[in-house]
């Protein structure tokens, strides 16, 4: 089988669909069933990306891969995860603008510490020397490969994701969002329930993270910025923040326009792309979430079950 | 009498809560067995407070509250309500994203009893709700949502029910129905039921004692047939 009508704008096209999927669908758990607004995506996909770069390029291993991915990617998880159970501790009893300056310092707070170490990190001058854990030929076969590796992890993600809602413990996430002082004489603790959402959650955007890592094979605190905080919340938002397909829909209608239909298939002048594109991306995403918060703040998907139920209800 | 020697479910002694330094309830001292015990009270009397407090929502800064013998003064509100303690707020007691059935459903996360089995008890208390089971808690009628909240906390399967004037805004018709409700659920169940009510007559009905408050201050709690207009006057400040 060849892939030719693959170029290596249209994998990275795909393979930035298919990360910022994932991470809004992580997204979706923490706005759009429990209410609360992680302004601090970034930070735990940070962690996640240089934890594991540093560990993969840094330290000796005595064995090589794929054990040292997978040693590496599991400790970088761990460390998200753990980051996460910090921020989920702070921001336990604190409202929606409470919530939006922890989570956004946090964020940044990652990005000065990786700009400030750049004797771990490589700071501005960022870090090479990561590679995919196995070698079947081309870059270009690689990549479609890695790619194929993080679309079964978001397909988990995915899956994880419709079950929750369908659990006791999804319920739980809503009620939490819906009513939370209700929810606090439910007779389970409602701020472990949110305690144990950041830390999974946190967990599995680190090791989208460091996926992430693998695949662009280069680290840059360019990277630790808001955009892909940006990306997630636009798409989930425009999709839908209460359905599970929301952030799919989201994503593929944010994201996949610009860096698949924009970046390889319109005709335009090549230093657009690295010049006015990744700007007008930025504010576009800015301005879908702006204009679809004031017009349709359910998204495409609309609001959790009320639409199709109240159809059913009343015959329309 | 013989309610005296029943066992206290809840004993109240010298509490005091209340908002931000404000102290709105002032050494309050009683007993609660099982039975309808009624809070009366105006407007801010602290009817709200009192049953928030005892819920363990809001902080008390003074005194102890006792339940089952055990003092869960500062247990986290969670914990109350795993030992036995439902409560059904004033307002918003549903969770309006959640469907009448999720609803009840979120409610029997505890206990040790059936699911199912105790959704159809609930379902055989309040027959309107078995239709409306997959409507959306939002998008239901205030008696509606009533029902729900109250079906809601029956799930937990509690021992002492705490009812913040259930009946507020409702129609005569809804009111009566209420009333018999709440009398059934203690009769039926073994419940003891703390409600709150401005709506003496119809409380004093179902009540098997009474306490008055006054701007967080309580008239000795006694048996509802005892109640006196002067009494009731003079706790509504009329
Ligand atoms: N969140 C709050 N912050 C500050 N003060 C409050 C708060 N909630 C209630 N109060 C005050 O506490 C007092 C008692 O209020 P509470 O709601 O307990 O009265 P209530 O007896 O339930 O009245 P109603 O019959 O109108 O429900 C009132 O003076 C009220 O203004
Ligand atoms: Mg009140």
């Amino acid at each position: 089988m060849t892939f030719d009508f693959l170029d290596s704008f249209l994998i990275t096209g795909l393979f930035s669909v298919v990360m910022v999927t994932g991470l809004a669908l992580l997204l979706h758990l923490q706005l759009g069933l429990t209410r609360i607004a992680n302004f601090g995506v970034v930070g735990f996909w940070g962690i996640g990306m240089y934890v594991f770069g540093v560990l993969y390029v840094k330290v000796d291993w005595s064995f090589g891969d794929p054990y040292q991915f997978l040693v590496c990617a599991a400790i970088a998880t761990i460390a998200s995860g753990l980051a996460g159970l910090l921020v989920g501790w702070l921001i336990a009893d604190l409202d929606t603008d409470g919530v939006l300056v922890v989570t956004l310092g946090f964020a940044t707070a990652v990005q000065l510490v990786a700009t400030a170490q750049d004797d771990i990190t490589g700071g501005a001058r960022g870090m090479g020397g990561l590679d995919f854990p196995f070698d079947i030929g081309k870059v270009k076969d690689n990549e479609l490969l890695w790619l194929g590796f993080t679309m079964a992890v978001v397909a988990g993600i995915l899956f994880y994701v419709w079950r929750v809602h369908r659990s006791p413990y999804g319920r739980h996430l809503i009620a939490v969002g819906a009513n939370e002082r209700l929810a606090r004489s439910l007779g389970k603790s409602t701020s472990r329930t949110k305690l144990w959402l950041f830390v999974i959650a946190s967990a599995a955007m680190g090791l989208l993270g460091a996926m992430n890592g693998v695949m662009v094979r280069f680290l840059d605190i360019g990277n630790l910025g808001i955009d892909i905080t940006l990306a997630a919340m636009a798409g989930l938002i425009l999709g839908g923040t209460a359905r599970v397909w929301g952030a799919v829909v989201g994503v593929f209608l944010t994201v996949g326009v610009f860096d698949i239909v924009i970046q390889s298939y319109l005709p335009l002048p090549r230093e657009w792309y690295t010049q006015a594109i990744p700007v007008m991306r930025e504010a576009i995403f800015g301005l879908t979430l702006i204009i679809v918060l004031l017009f349709r703040p359910y998204g495409i998907l609309g609001d959790m079950r009320r639409d199709s139920l109240m159809r059913k209800i009343h015959g329309r | 009498m013989s309610e005296e020697a029943l066992p206290a479910v809840l004993e109240v002694a010298g509490l005091r809560s209340g908002y931000h330094g404000v102290t709105v309830l002032k050494d309050l001292d009683f007993t609660v067995r099982n039975e309808i015990f009624t809070v009366l009270g105006a407007n801010g009397a602290g009817k709200t407070t009192l049953l928030a407090t005892l819920a363990r929502l809001i902080p008390l800064t003074a005194g102890t509250i006792r339940f089952q013998g055990e003092d869960v003064s500062a247990l986290a509100p969670y914990r109350t309500a795993a030992r036995g303690i439902g409560y059904v707020p004033q307002e918003s007691g549903t969770f309006a994203d959640l469907t009448v059935l999720e609803n009840l459903k979120i409610g029997g996360m505890i206990g040790q009893r059936s699911r199912e089995e105790r959704i159809a008890e609930v379902f055989d208390l309040f027959p309107v709700l078995r239709k409306l089971q997959a409507q959306t808690a939002g998008t239901l009628s205030g008696g509606e949502s009533r029902m729900v909240a109250c079906g809601r906390a029956l799930m937990q399967d509690p021992k002492l029910l705490l009812l913040d004037e259930p009946t507020a805004g409702l129609s005569p018709l809804y009111v009566d129905l209420f009333f018999d409700k709440i009398k059934e659920i203690h009769e039926t169940r073994g419940v003891a039921i703390v409600l709150a009510e401005q709506n003496a007559t119809k409380a004093l009905e179902v009540a098997d004692r009474v306490m008055v408050l006054s701007l967080g201050q309580a008239f000795a709690a006694q048996d509802a047939a005892e109640v006196t207009t002067q009494q009731l006057k003079e706790g509504y400040r009329i």
